[in-house]
């Protein structure tokens, strides 16, 4: 019911969307609800993931209260594995019990997707809405984001009609081939929030700091670029120029974040010296491809949730400013 | 163009056609990029762990591993036209592997060397990979409307770390 309330609000708090097609509002609103509702609403279930020829199947809870959002994932294919997260933080438990923290970096404190977002979303992709579809036992409204070129994937959502939860979401080729999905086959949906009684009791609101140090520290947000990308392909905006640590290495990394409002394509730049044994070439899971590559003295690796094509076009074109004004 | 290499690498084209796209192709090293880079996207569509960014290498890597028959081949008038159409294909292909030196000589070489020695064909990225994928993960626009994607893609990541280690 909360959460009902919560999807009202949305569609009529953000009404200063820069869309000027009411039909293409609606859409854009689904999207909304879908942002909120991923953050806010309490559910468990089992899904199951599929791409290329790997199926998992894994169990989900979700409580957003007082103290914000935590998420419990545990597989149950093969060894255990179970990953909490608590708001921006996550830790990975393996069998063994080796806490491994990744802190995450949020961006924004409140889920809504802000205006700019949408707009950028809209410019890049035709959002429709399909049919109705029956997932899980629950009814679902079909939406397609259909993009402008062939440069991103297309994507297919079935939203949960009463709490906005994306029950079953694929990614699709340029061929209408399916790279990757997943589907929820068992769901409940908690309208009130008693987190004694869910499956994630376990997990209190400080859950133990992690054992090992936060490796991927942030220095700095760069101020200028040293480096030029002409194959980001258009719609795609910068959102973020950092300078990091990576695991493992002392040389500190520039990743460059673009968005196109839906997916992203990071550009990580290393010293070529502090990367003696990277992996080159072409890597995937589902439809993240990452490809890195050399470039003079350089490694460049880039990640993005974008076709295999995209990604190699994107480091192909990393070039450094100072060697191209020399 | 992108047509006629999807064309000649599917086995649709007739031989005259191919042979004007294979021309094409030795001409026009924007084309022969294309080829390339459409090799190794129907490589990664075939879903294994890693593919190499660079035919050339794996191709130079395979003729090195074949062995060398000192005996002499049985002939025959039929498998005599086979081993004309395979030398041509080697040819072809050694003429491609030698056309993208050419291109970027530099870093084509560096890429070779690094791969050589460094990386056995079956060898397992994902480790270092990992680091990669949650540096983006924190930034990428997906958590938004794609946020109940990634938290499906965030245990199943662990997973493949686990099978891979």
């Amino acid at each position: 019911m909360k959460s009902k309330i919560i999807v009202v609000l949305a569609l009529l708090g953000s009404t200063a969307l820069a869309v000027a097609n009411p039909v293409q509002q609606i859409h854009m609103e689904w999207l909304n609800i879908i942002a909120l509702a991923a953050h806010q609403t309490n559910y468990s279930g089992t899904f199951v993931h599929q791409y290329g020829n790997r199926l998992e199947t894994s169990n989900i809870s979700h409580i957003f209260d007082q103290g914000g959002e935590r998420t419990k994932l545990v597989n149950q294919d093969g060894s255990k594995c179970e990953v909490t997260s608590n708001n921006s933080a996550e830790w990975c438990y393996p069998g063994d019990k080796v806490g491994q923290a990744e802190q995450a970096h949020d961006r924004k404190a409140f889920p809504v997707l802000l205006p700019e977002q949408l707009s950028t979303l809209g410019e890049n992709y035709q959002i429709h809405t399909g049919e109705t579809a029956r997932i899980a036992g629950f009814d679902t409204q079909v939406l397609e984001l259909r993009p402008r070129d062939s440069l991103r994937y297309a994507h297919k959502m079935w939203v949960h009609i009463d709490s906005g939860l994306l029950l079953k979401a694929a990614v699709l080729s340029d061929r209408q081939e399916v790279v990757e999905q997943y589907t929820f086959i068992q769901l409940k949906v908690n309208s009130s929030t008693k987190p004694t009684k869910t499956p994630l009791s376990g997990i209190s609101k400080t859950t133990a700091q992690p054992k090992l140090p936060l490796a991927q520290k942030i220095v700095a947000v760069a101020d200028e670029s040293a480096w030029k990308v002409d194959g980001i392909p258009a719609g795609f905006k910068k959102i973020a120029e950092i300078h990091r640590f990576m695991r493992g290495k002392k040389n500190v990394a520039t990743q460059m974040v673009f968005s196109d409002g839906l997916v992203g394509i990071s550009i990580f730049i290393e010293t070529r010296s502090s990367n003696p044994d990277s992996a080159l070439g072409l890597s995937s899971q589902g439809a993240i491809h990452i490809y890195s590559k050399l470039n003079s003295d350089y490694l460049v690796t880039v990640v993005g949730e974008v076709p295999p094509s995209t990604v190699l076009q994107v480091a192909n074109s990393v070039r450094n400013r100072g060697l191209l004004s020399n | 163009m992108k047509q006629n290499i999807s064309a000649l690498m599917d086995g649709e084209l007739f031989d005259e056609d191919s042979e004007v796209v294979l021309n094409k192709l030795k001409r026009n090293p924007e084309a022969h990029a294309e080829w390339q880079v459409y090799h190794l996207i129907s490589d990664a569509l075939r879903q294994p762990d890693h593919v190499r960014p660079d035919i050339s290498t794996s191709m130079r890597e395979r003729l090195r591993d074949e062995p060398i028959v000192f005996a002499p081949a049985v002939q025959q008038k039929k498998a005599r036209w086979y081993a004309v159409s395979a030398a041509a294909s080697v040819m072809a292909i050694t003429l491609m592997a030698w056309l993208s030196l050419q291109a970027d000589s530099k870093i084509q070489f560096q890429v070779a060397t690094t791969q050589n020695t460094m990386h056995p064909a079956s060898f397992s990225a994902a480790d270092n990979l990992d680091d990669y994928l949650s540096a983006h993960r924190e930034f990428s626009p997906s958590k938004d409307v794609l946020r109940m994607t990634s938290h499906v893609r965030t245990v199943t990541r662990q997973q493949t770390n686990r099978i891979d280690k």
